[in-house]
């Protein structure tokens, strides 16, 4: 018996569902590391609409390579269609910033790890699906204060790829291409365009945005279950599993 | 690797770029039309990493699928310090990554020689000294008091094994 509820997921889930829609079959999608939900999203699109599909979860099984030179080439070479990232900050301009706070580069307020990697694949991947997990003002900023990873860059560079999408537990943005900006494509059920304005740092309009298809009892079941029951068993973020989907 | 340069796909627009006087961006020789990044070489006079094991002649067996090849490849003078020197090793009893002696110039004998790090496939970190470690960092004092115990004040590599290398790290190589 399924009892799943149409309408009853957590921001957790929902967020899973979206970015597992995002993966097509036939290509390869990666995430990097510490990357809990992108992972569960990948691998539930594998048991749903991307059969074919392959996947590189960086620390995990799902990988098949044994040194990062081996990935760092694949994506390199442009054979990486999609990438999953995430950022402290992400701007209007889709760059996003994994390094530190603060408007002084040399006495930043905060630092983090970084992520050196991204700012190469933001660049060679076809496309990279931005997500972040909170959606406030100090996540989404009018200008991120270091750019880790550029949203675009000149006409005459070699860039093999892109953002494309900004997934939020609120919205969907879609980079436009033509002026390199982050437009509202979906609002998700439960939120109003005020709450969108009021919780983003730059200007947002709702000129094509529609309401954000809700997750289906099909794919619902398949992550609580089966996806679930594969990262437990694999040792795939498996405490993060247990916990977050059901 | 530890050729002239290397051309990345990417960075240009970042604030890392900016930082890196080692980066540049230059035109694709092949494409003058599009502009690329290309990464000086890192070529360091010496580079030292700890392996599983090495034979007589330096051929190195990592333990596992390292990286570290690399710097192998990129260094001019290469020291390999490992756990046992064995008599012959091939890339087919390798285990995990094979360093061909012809990258390698010195090979040091030091048994426990990750510590306290981890040496894969043989021991893990030693996480009780790794935190005293990182207390000992947050001052200039401590720190000294670290560096006089445990580098220092050491006067040989069998004295630091008996005193900082816990029997529990002990019992895993016979």
């Amino acid at each position: 018996m399924m009892t799943t509820n149409m309408n009853t997921y957590n921001p957790v889930e929902l967020m899973v569902v979206l970015l597992s829609r995002e993966v097509r079959d036939n290509e390869i999608s990666a995430c990097g590391a510490l990357s809990h939900i992108p992972a569960a999203g990948m691998l539930l699109a594998k048991e749903l609409h991307a059969r074919n599909a392959e996947l590189i979860i960086l620390n995990s099984i799902f990988n098949p390579f044994k040194t990062s030179r081996q990935f760092h080439y694949l994506a390199q070479r442009g054979e990486l269609g999609l990438f999953f990232v995430s950022g402290v900050q992400i701007d209007q301009y889709a760059n996003y910033n994994l390094h530190q706070l603060g408007p002084d580069h040399a006495q930043p307020d905060v630092r983090f790890p970084g992520g050196y990697g991204g700012g190469l694949i933001y660049y060679a991947a076809r496309r990279s699906v931005a997500f972040r997990t909170e959606h406030t003002k100090r996540s989404f900023v009018e200008n991120v204060d270091y750019i880790s990873a550029a949203g675009s860059s000149p006409e005459d560079t070699l860039r093999l790829g892109g953002p494309s999408k900004v997934i939020t537990p609120k919205v969907t943005f879609m980079f436009n291409r033509k002026i390199n900006r982050l437009e509202l494509e979906s609002i998700h059920a439960g939120f109003t365009l005020e709450d969108i304005v009021n919780n983003t740092g730059f200007a947002v309009s709702n000129e094509h945005a529609i309401q954000t298809a809700e997750p289906s009892e099909l794919e619902l079941y398949t992550l609580r279950n089966i996806v679930r029951q594969r990262m437990i068993n694999t040792n795939t973020y498996a405490k993060w599993a247990e916990n977050s989907l059901n | 690797m530890g050729v002239p340069y290397v051309p990345i796909i990417g960075l240009i627009g970042t604030d890392i770029l900016k930082r890196r006087l080692d980066m540049k961006i230059v035109e694709n020789p092949f494409n003058p039309d599009v502009k690329t990044v290309v990464a000086q070489s890192l070529r360091p006079d010496i580079a030292i990493f700890h392996a599983q094991s090495a034979d007589k002649l330096g051929n190195i067996s990592c333990g596992y699928d390292a990286e570290v090849v690399m710097l192998a490849e990129g260094a001019k003078h290469v020291i390999v310090t490992v756990e046992s020197v064995v008599d012959k090793i091939t890339e087919k009893d390798s285990v995990g990554t094979y360093i061909p002696s012809i990258l390698v110039n010195s090979i040091v004998h030091a048994p426990y020689g990750a510590h306290p790090s981890g040496c894969a496939g043989l021991y893990d970190p030693d996480k009780v000294h790794m935190q005293a470690y990182v207390k000992a960092s947050q001052s200039e004092e401590t720190f000294q008091e670290y560096l006089k115990k445990y580098v220092h004040g050491i006067s040989s590599h069998e004295e630091y094994i008996d005193m900082a290398i816990p029997d529990h790290i002990k019992k895993t190589i016979k």
